[in-house]
């Protein structure tokens, strides 16, 4: 009995949480007349490409993925030269310094984008930088520094300061030994910190809505396709952007902790 | 080498907020400063006192429901069955699934021709279909069960952090003495797992507080968040004072709610 009862939760659970992904892949594959009438039906019964295919002609697909590759890109690129220096030297800090540091890092998730996004993309308007990729790149550098910098102080801390040590006494100095003994040492915590920053800027939506305008990235076409109430096409294009973004995270799983994710997830 | 980081975190955060709140204090009409005008604006507004209502009622109920929710999940996943790691990695999907596609798929779960109604038509619960997203108390139900859906997965892996954390013998030494599961969750787990719920608390606290995608995309300008309240005041109406007010009043609100919990919590433990 009390297996049964715990089977049941068990598969509660799961159908909480699959309905919904189900739901986005068979909208993205249903003829129309089998979803928009009174009663649709819960399974799958016909099943048709052209939603696919209506999105690719549209040539909807091409430059937002430009935009979002190239913005996710430099963000990260950004994030982890400012992230790497930053975190080698809290890394090297006595541990309650440090944390305290990182601390007050996280907090300045605190802040509402709203708050932010507003005078940025005020400002962005006089500099030129409203719907560049250059403007949308630095705020979301701004929203993945906190997470990459948490991934990569963890991963320096756990490099034996003898080694570096070692250097020190050969007469290496600090920046020679960051690049040649730290993050050679750090190279699988930065992959992953990379990784995350690099989800965290594909999934942006808010500072994205408020800086990029006519050039969109992939979340803002969804936005704009739900906005005119084409489920198919809405359902269609999420399901282009979630599939790389659910195979990285699931090969990322033994990585997804709670605190790397405090900052990732959500923002 | 930890200047370049801190400047450009500093700087894109305070100078913001510094001409957030030079935007918030400037009178609209007249460009004098300060004034009150704009806050005295939103607040004549009843659609700002609606979103403020909402996004305190999303925060509260959202956060008892995740809290319930996450616990639960962690403490199925705490004991040990087959399957256990396919039944944690389905449980994690939620958390690699971008926002906006969460709100484009809700949207066909809560639409007045969609899933739901359909599932509740056919269990014979409702014969006319609810309009879900339409406004009242059920559409702030339909934005809280969206965002649990989003975030449970990471109160889940805190908590769960937190459980695996409590030793097994101390289990197995109470199991041993008589004590029930329901004890043992009551006077053995829980007052461990403290810290780790106050860090649930907060960081999922914050993010309820700014909630906006999810209000923007499913129920746009019927139902309004601070957030989105504050995003269509500069969009909509091109009124970059008012959705300034509004920005700083949330934030003002997110600062005392932290402060708040973190002075009740202090006698106790440690916190992060």
């Amino acid at each position: 009995m009390r297996k049964f009862a715990f089977a049941l939760l068990l598969l509660f659970a799961v159908i909480f949480i699959l309905t919904p992904v189900y739901l986005m892949v068979k909208i993205s594959l249903s003829p129309p007349p089998e979803i928009l009438r009174e009663h649709p039906a819960l399974g799958m019964e016909g099943v048709t490409f052209s939603h696919w295919q209506r999105i690719l002609a549209a040539g909807q697909v091409w430059a937002p993925l430009r935009k979002s590759l190239t913005v996710a890109a430099l963000s990260v690129v950004f994030s982890l030269l400012l992230g790497i220096p930053g975190a080698y030297a809290l890394a090297r800090l006595p541990f309650k310094w440090s944390s305290a540091i990182l601390l007050f890092i996280f907090l300045s998730r605190m802040i509402p984008e709203v708050e932010i996004a507003l005078p940025v993309s005020i400002g962005f308007i006089r500099a030129g930088l409203l719907d560049t990729d250059l403007g949308l790149t630095l705020a979301h550098t701004l929203r993945i520094l906190p997470i990459v910098t948490w991934i990569l102080v963890g991963s320096f801390r756990a490099i034996p300061r003898d080694l570096e040590d070692a250097a020190f006494v050969d007469g290496c100095g600090k920046v020679r030994s960051l690049l040649t003994i730290m993050v050679p040492l750090a190279l699988p915590g930065i992959a992953v910190a990379a990784i995350f920053g690099f989800l965290g800027s594909w999934d942006e939506f808010t500072y994205a809505v408020y800086l990029a305008i006519t050039e969109q990235t992939l979340p803002l076409v969804v936005y704009y396709y739900l906005n005119r109430a084409s489920f198919f096409l809405a359902s269609a294009y999420a399901t282009i952007i979630t599939i790389p973004v659910v195979i990285v995270t699931y090969c990322l799983q033994k990585y997804l902790k709670a605190e790397y994710l405090a900052g990732a997830v959500k923002g | 080498m930890l200047a370049p980081l801190l400047l450009y975190l500093l700087g894109f955060t305070l100078i913001p907020i510094a001409s957030a709140t030079i935007l918030a204090f400037t009178d609209a009409g007249s460009g004098s400063f300060p004034s009150l005008a704009s806050f005295a604006e939103i607040l004549s507004h009843f659609q700002f006192r609606e979103a403020v209502f909402n996004t305190l009622f999303i925060t509260l109920v959202g956060l008892t429901l995740e809290l319930m929710l996450g616990l639960g999940l962690a403490l199925l996943l705490l004991e040990r069955f087959r399957g256990r790691g396919l039944f944690r990695a389905l449980m994690l999907l939620p958390l690699g699934i971008p926002t906006i596609v969460v709100a484009s798929n809700m949207r066909y779960l809560f639409d007045t021709n969609g899933f739901l109604n359909e599932a509740l038509y056919r269990l014979g619960v409702v014969r006319l279909p609810v309009d879900w997203l339409g406004g009242g108390l059920h559409t702030l139900f339909s934005l809280v069960v969206a965002d649990m859906w989003k975030v449970t997965p990471l109160v889940m892996l805190i908590l769960l952090a937190g459980l695996e954390s409590v030793p097994r013998e101390v289990l197995e030494a109470a199991q041993i003495d008589g004590a029930s599961y329901g004890k043992r969750l009551c006077f053995i787990l829980l007052p461990l797992l403290k810290p780790f719920i106050t860090m649930a608390l907060i960081i999922r606290g914050i993010d309820a507080f700014r909630i906006f995608e999810l209000p923007l995309a499913l129920t746009g300008r019927t139902v309004r968040v601070m957030a989105t309240y504050s995003f269509f005041e500069y969009r909509e109406y091109g009124n970059p004072y008012t959705s300034a007010a509004a920005a700083a009043l949330l934030m003002a609100m997110i600062l005392i709610a932290v402060a708040a919990y973190l002075r009740v919590v202090r006698h106790g433990e440690a916190v992060l």
